[in-house]
């Protein structure tokens, strides 16, 4: 038995670098390897998927994309796969950004999909692009869209848009998605749009900020929520485009598996420490 | 391939090596990502800046195509202006589909004001741009906030425990018993932020529910914090990966092993320095 515990104490003591490598190869061989572990859609993600389906065709939907590189492996698989989804139902998607990156992130999505659907720029979709504000710009376009927008990214005034006619206002939307990776984002958007309008919405969002909008997504202020990267990958299963978000599931969760080992060992020897350090 | 794409890719698995070089040590690799990285978004920003806030809404509201008149004392001011720089002051005013509004001349100020704090003897004018700034956020906020957070949140605590519709127990959806949880700890959770009485005897006993509470709370947002830290690692393996193939000249593998030598050979020499114990 203290053959065991001088193990353990040995093992916690052990150089973190050591820590870092492991899980980084635990990360990079299911990438090289993969397991195929089983994915299954949450209530959540199911909820997003359900929510969009119930869309008349034609409908109106307003993709606002709050991410930028560097969190681009969680939000933009997830919006790939809803832009398959929006485009296959023939909806007309309306994309804004509350974060300058946005909309590059946005114009690579829509050219990875768009194609495939023959979908054309101005009367199947259209980038409204980045708008500075924060909340000023979600307000102003509760009140008048036009106002805000009055080109799109490629400087055609939106009057000459085919898309745009009967578009003045955030209520003439009827569905807003928020790919959001924090502030200005989905939270905001529930705040000054969603809330006060007749117009629902739902959101994908980074891991880190799950914890702050699920409360929301119970309440039902927001209809669902596709959670971090295995939020797209279940996204992506359940529109029947696998992609980044899919292949990257299996290193996911090698790596969690790791960490939890070594979250235990930690504690297992913590608390070896603890009882052999007592005094009394 | 495009040199433009290999020469990007070249750079980003550069950088990428450059902070992942981090976890071995500080290096001058670490040191070169992180000051241009700071010094590239502090460009970046600025430029975004001038170019989405100040060109376009702010000049193309107080000079816009839409008027533009060459007999106009405004759009001569305005011609000067494009004499010096016509890459910001286009020939016949700025076209952003704006109509003039000069009620613009007030952030105009505003914002002048803002930057004159850099001279000492002004920098009590950057005061009231802050003091606006900081008011009409406070205004906006206000009532976000009340309307999502407290009035909503009240109502989507309380009302579901009426709703006879639910089943008892559910793992995933509503139901009477997680609606009762979640009323539990909301209270328990605010009871626990309550300073006015100590916290002992039955007060203590729910104040510790709360803390519980608060707990498992912590440790949801800690895992799906690490979630996200894992899922930008994928991202950026999988951009390494993909730029060690053929098309990318084998970036990846070149930079590890010239980082991998360099920094062995750092190593090799700082071992062979005397140590200085005098510290």
């Amino acid at each position: 038995m203290n053959n065991i515990s001088n193990f353990i104490l040995k093992f916690t003591q052990v150089d973190r670098r050591w820590i870092f490598l492991i899980i980084g190869l635990s990360v990079l061989l299911p990438l090289f390897f993969p397991i195929g572990l089983p994915i299954r859609a949450t209530a959540t993600t199911q909820k997003v998927y359900d929510t969009f389906e119930s869309l008349e065709p034609n409908s109106k939907v307003l993709l606002s994309c709050e991410y930028g590189p560097s969190t681009k492996p969680e939000i933009h698989p997830m919006v790939v796969a809803l832009l398959h989804q929006l485009f296959r139902e023939d909806h007309k998607v309306y994309v804004t950004c509350l974060w300058p990156d946005g909309q590059f992130m946005a114009a690579e999505a829509l050219n990875e999909v768009a194609g495939l659907y023959n979908k054309v720029y101005g009367n199947d979709y259209v980038i409204l692009g980045y708008k500075p504000g924060n909340e000023a710009v979600i307000k102003g376009m509760v009140r008048d869209l036009r106002a805000i927008f009055s080109t799109d990214v490629k400087n055609t005034k939106v009057d000459e848009i085919p898309m745009m006619e009967g578009v003045y206002k955030f209520e003439d939307f009827d569905f807003l998605f928020s790919a959001s990776a924090g502030f200005p984002g989905s939270i905001e958007w529930m705040q000054y749009a969603t809330d006060n309008t007749n117009v629902k919405m739902s959101t994908g969002t980074t891991s880190i900020m799950v914890n702050d909008i699920m409360p929301f997504v119970v309440s039902d202020q927001i209809q669902g929520i596709l959670a971090g990267m295995p939020g797209a990958a279940e996204y992506e299963k359940l529109v029947g485009k696998p992609g980044i978000g899919t292949s990257g599931m299996d290193a996911q969760s090698l790596a969690h598996l790791v960490i939890v080992f070594f979250i235990i060992f930690g504690n297992i020897g913590y608390f070896i420490e603890r009882n052999k350090t007592k005094k009394y | 391939m495009i040199f433009n794409e290999i020469f990007g890719a070249w750079i980003a698995v550069f950088f990428t090596l450059a902070i992942f070089s981090f976890l071995y040590k500080d290096n001058p690799f670490y040191k070169i990502a992180e000051h241009t990285f700071i010094g590239v978004s502090a460009g970046y920003w600025l430029s975004i800046g001038f170019w989405t806030i100040i060109q376009p809404n702010l000049l193309g509201r107080l000079w816009p195509s839409e008027g533009y008149s060459e007999s106009s004392l405004w759009y001569n001011i305005y011609n000067i202006f494009n004499t010096l720089v016509p890459s910001i002051f286009p020939d016949g005013g700025i076209d952003k589909g704006h109509s003039m509004d000069l009620t613009y001349l007030i952030p105009f100020v505003l914002g002048m004001m803002m930057i004159l704090s850099i001279f000492k003897r002004f920098s009590w004018m950057a005061r009231w741009g802050i003091a606006y700034t900081v008011a009409i956020a406070a205004g906006l906020r206000a009532y976000g906030y009340l309307n999502s957070y407290i009035l909503n949140q009240i109502k989507a605590t309380i009302v579901p425990l009426a709703n006879t519709g639910y089943p008892i127990f559910h793992i995933s959806e509503p139901s009477l018993l997680n609606n009762l949880i979640i009323l539990i700890g909301t209270i328990t959770g605010l009871l626990y932020f309550f300073f006015s009485k100590e916290q002992t005897g039955n007060f203590g006993k729910l104040t510790r529910v709360g803390i519980y509470f608060l707990m498992i709370s912590f440790g949801a947002s800690f895992g799906f914090a690490v979630m996200g830290r894992i899922s930008l690692l994928i991202g950026r393996f999988v951009d390494l990966i993909t730029y060690s193939k053929a098309e990318h000249h084998h970036a990846t593998l070149w930079i590890l092993v010239i980082m991998v030598i360099i920094l062995a050979y750092s190593a090799f020499m700082d071992s062979k320095k005397p140590k200085n114990d005098n510290i």
